[in-house]
């Protein structure tokens, strides 16, 4: 059965298992919206290039889908301040 | 005062080696001490956690971490802690450590926890093997963390572990995966033996800032969450003892 023919909830699952499960990813934090033919991905990453690895495995398992990847790569710089606990 | 640094899901791999090292290069200015919260690697590999050893090693405070769910992909816990062990990282599992930071004792006491969900809403260990299996891990880890806890003898002491105790802490995630993302017997465990403040990863998309139902701070440090390489607390020990009550 292609991404096409079976109902959006379940591609929408197999994607998201597909980007956690597949070596290439093993992100658990990234969010899959499907809307037609369009999937839209959100979330964090840890770099560019992991961002671009979720577009190669989307496109893998269905590559009919139009891929709008907005992961955001997460800031890794000094904190500004700190937090007082009292 | 005591400046403990925190943080949580790095995830490194040789594709991130060196992303976070030159903001841990000015650690030694503002902090007495670093936690790592878990899922320090990708996919739990000897060859990540070589990466993980070269980012957090040598720095100029006291490292301290527990491992979190990606970091036993690949089964190989007991590896990646002598890995880390050997660049001078403190590795907890179930077990806690006292480290002297201005003439105050700092006890950390770490667990990689597990799920099961929060009360009133969590599994039971009942049914199939693999629940009981599931919900008995939780149980252990928890039982493991109250007593490393209470085996600390210091002037402050610190909870830290991967998975969430508290569901406040999680405030963004779906809430039908709570039961994946923490368990309420590690904040049980964490109230009973009255510690200071807890540090915990794991919820990318949860919230900073938490408590306890015995009201002990929770920080959910998860650097997608603190968006950042760290995130600095400083803690009054006098002080904390009021507000904990």
């Amino acid at each position: 059965m292609t991404p096409d023919q079976e109902p959006p909830q379940y591609a929408v699952a197999r994607l998201r298992r597909a980007l956690a499960e597949d070596p290439r990813t093993a992100e658990q934090g990234v969010r899959v919206d499907l809307r037609g033919e369009q999937v839209y991905l959100s979330g964090d990453v840890a770099s560019e290039e992991r961002k671009h690895r979720l577009d190669e495995v989307v496109h893998d398992i269905a590559a009919n889908l139009k891929v709008h990847n907005d992961v955001h790569v997460v800031e890794a710089q000094a904190p500004v301040g700190r937090e007082e606990l009292r | 005062m005591i400046r403990i640094a925190a943080v949580g899901d790095v995830h490194l791999a040789p594709d991130a080696s060196g992303h976070l090292r030159p903001a841990l290069e000015e650690l030694g200015d503002c902090a007495d001490l670093l936690l790592l919260a878990g899922d320090l690697t990708k996919h739990g590999t000897v060859e990540e956690a070589e990466v993980v050893a070269r980012e957090f090693g040598g720095l100029a405070v006291p490292v301290v971490a527990v491992l979190g769910n990606h970091d036993h992909h690949s089964d190989l816990g007991d590896e990646l802690s002598t890995v880390l062990s050997d660049a001078g990282i403190t590795v907890l599992e179930g077990n806690g450590i006292v480290l002297d930071v201005n003439d105050t004792k700092v006890g950390v006491a770490g667990v990689k926890g597990f799920g099961g969900g929060f009360a009133g809403k969590c599994a039971s260990a009942f049914g199939e093997q693999e629940m009981k299996a599931f919900v008995n891990h939780t149980v252990e880890v928890s039982d493991q963390l109250g007593k490393a806890l209470d085996g600390l003898d210091a002037d402050v002491r610190v909870a830290l572990t991967h998975y969430a105790p508290v569901k406040e802490t999680l405030r963004g995630e779906p809430l039908e995966i709570y039961p994946f993302l923490g368990s309420y017997l590690l904040a049980e465990a964490i109230d009973k033996a009255r510690a200071d403040i807890a540090f915990h990863g794991h919820a990318h998309a949860g919230t900073e800032h938490g408590m306890t139902a015995g009201g002990v701070r929770v920080r959910n440090v998860a650097q997608p969450v603190i968006r950042s390489a760290y995130k600095v607390y400083s803690l009054e020990p006098a002080e904390l003892e009021r507000a904990v009550g």
